[in-house]
């Protein structure tokens, strides 16, 4: 490979310091040949970067857990308590925090649980006014997280199909990150996905659920709500 | 959940590398069974999701091997079991249709490619891991790992050069 080919394939990988950026900018303005290269590659790379992606097919789940359930596959071989212990003391845990940032978390988690919104339904027409409000059918839980250091904080679960591209938090004040959805009531499991890349669990759920593939779901237990009589 | 949260990452490394095919699904399935099993040989020294691609990785490699050559279809179109795709939002029947034919011929040619010339062109560019991630996975040098990809760029802009992309 020739150092103008090296270049270009350097250039693709965003490999090439500032200096070096700028010379080879530069000569792309005046080398033709270079400049087609660079071009044709591009072009590639976008072309694949615009492949549609395999649909998952909604099976597919339950077939990998039938064939798991099946005599053929070998259960793990169950952890001794000694093994256990060592685990849950010495399992790396992915979230960062730290006293300032726990504390300034713990404000949030407080908050979260003051601004859950619970939706009211009107009585029915002809009902009396002293009956109970029917039970609300969805329930709007406010997810917070505290990422001052993140581009993009987005979270995943039971609620969007484990697809983080769906539900993404927005930045608001204090390096806080915050998203409020509709939820039927029921036991939800999820995590937060920072900056596309790293999946962090909840550090102030009240419940966590070990998924046995080391990692760990955040719980939300989501309750109906019952309107109060007038 | 890891296996809902996984599904579309370890099902497009199938399909691109074995093709839309059924056994791409079936590979797939393999790979989170075969995770299954060694889960306890799983001692973190890994992310995860490295740790699964390289199962990903190894079962399509096996696929591979097992297919003979003659069995293997550039064909798409007269595949029966074509996986599903994500469509785009675009509006025009024409244009769907130009994308699709794109989208095909870039498949084939990633198809056509050699082994290790794809698997290290699809974790870079289909999946884009970095060359540190991927050389955990593969178990080879960064450096090597950089020559193919160039390679595998190179021969795909040649063998896609009569649609002027």
């Amino acid at each position: 490979m020739n150092d103008s080919e090296q270049l270009v394939q350097r250039f693709l990988d965003q490999e090439l310091s500032a200096e070096e950026r700028v010379r080879f900018i530069s000569r792309l303005g005046r080398d033709e040949a270079l400049r087609q290269r660079t071009l044709e590659l591009e072009q590639l790379l976008l072309g694949v970067d615009q492949l549609p992606r395999p649909v998952v097919p909604d099976d597919f789940v339950a077939r990998v857990m039938q064939r798991t359930a099946s005599p053929q596959a070998a259960a793990p071989k169950p952890a001794t308590s000694w093994r256990s212990l060592a685990d849950a003391l010495w399992t790396p845990r992915t979230f960062r925090w730290n006293l300032a940032s726990a504390g300034a978390t713990v404000c949030l988690a407080l908050l979260v649980l003051g601004t859950v919104v619970i939706e009211r339904s009107t009585p029915a027409p002809g009902r009396p006014a002293t009956s109970p409000a029917p039970v609300a059918a969805t329930v709007l839980v406010r997810l917070v997280v505290l990422q001052p250091n993140a581009r993009t904080v987005q979270v995943a679960g039971d609620f969007n199909g484990w697809s983080p591209e769906r539900t993404a938090l927005e930045q608001i004040s204090g390096g806080a990150w915050a998203v409020t959805i509709p939820l039927k009531p029921g036991r939800y499991e999820y995590m937060f996905v920072v900056d596309g890349k790293e999946w962090i669990a909840d550090p102030f759920a009240t419940e966590q659920n070990d998924d046995g593939f080391g990692s760990r779901n955040a719980v939300l237990d989501v309750r109906a709500a019952v309107g109060a009589q007038l | 959940m890891l296996v809902s949260r996984h599904a579309r990452t370890i099902l497009s490394v199938t399909t691109r590398m074995l093709g839309p095919a059924a056994d791409a699904e079936d590979v797939a399935q393999e790979t989170f069974v075969a995770a299954y099993k060694a889960l306890p040989g799983f001692h973190l020294d890994s992310k995860f999701s490295t740790w699964l691609y390289r199962i990903a990785v190894n079962k399509c490699t096996d696929a591979l091997r097992a297919r003979r050559p003659d069995a293997i279809s550039l064909d798409a179109e007269g595949d029966e079991s074509e996986a599903a795709f994500e469509t785009a939002d675009e509006e025009t029947p024409h244009w769907e249709l130009e994308q699709a034919e794109l989208a095909w011929e870039l498949d084939s040619a990633i198809q056509a490619l050699p082994h290790v010339y794809r698997e290290s062109f699809v974790l870079r560019h289909i999946e884009g891991l970095g060359y540190d991630e991927m050389s955990a996975i593969l178990g080879v040098h960064r450096d090597t790992l950089k020559m193919r990809v160039y390679k595998a760029r190179g021969l795909l802009c040649q063998s896609l050069a009569h649609l002027n992309i």
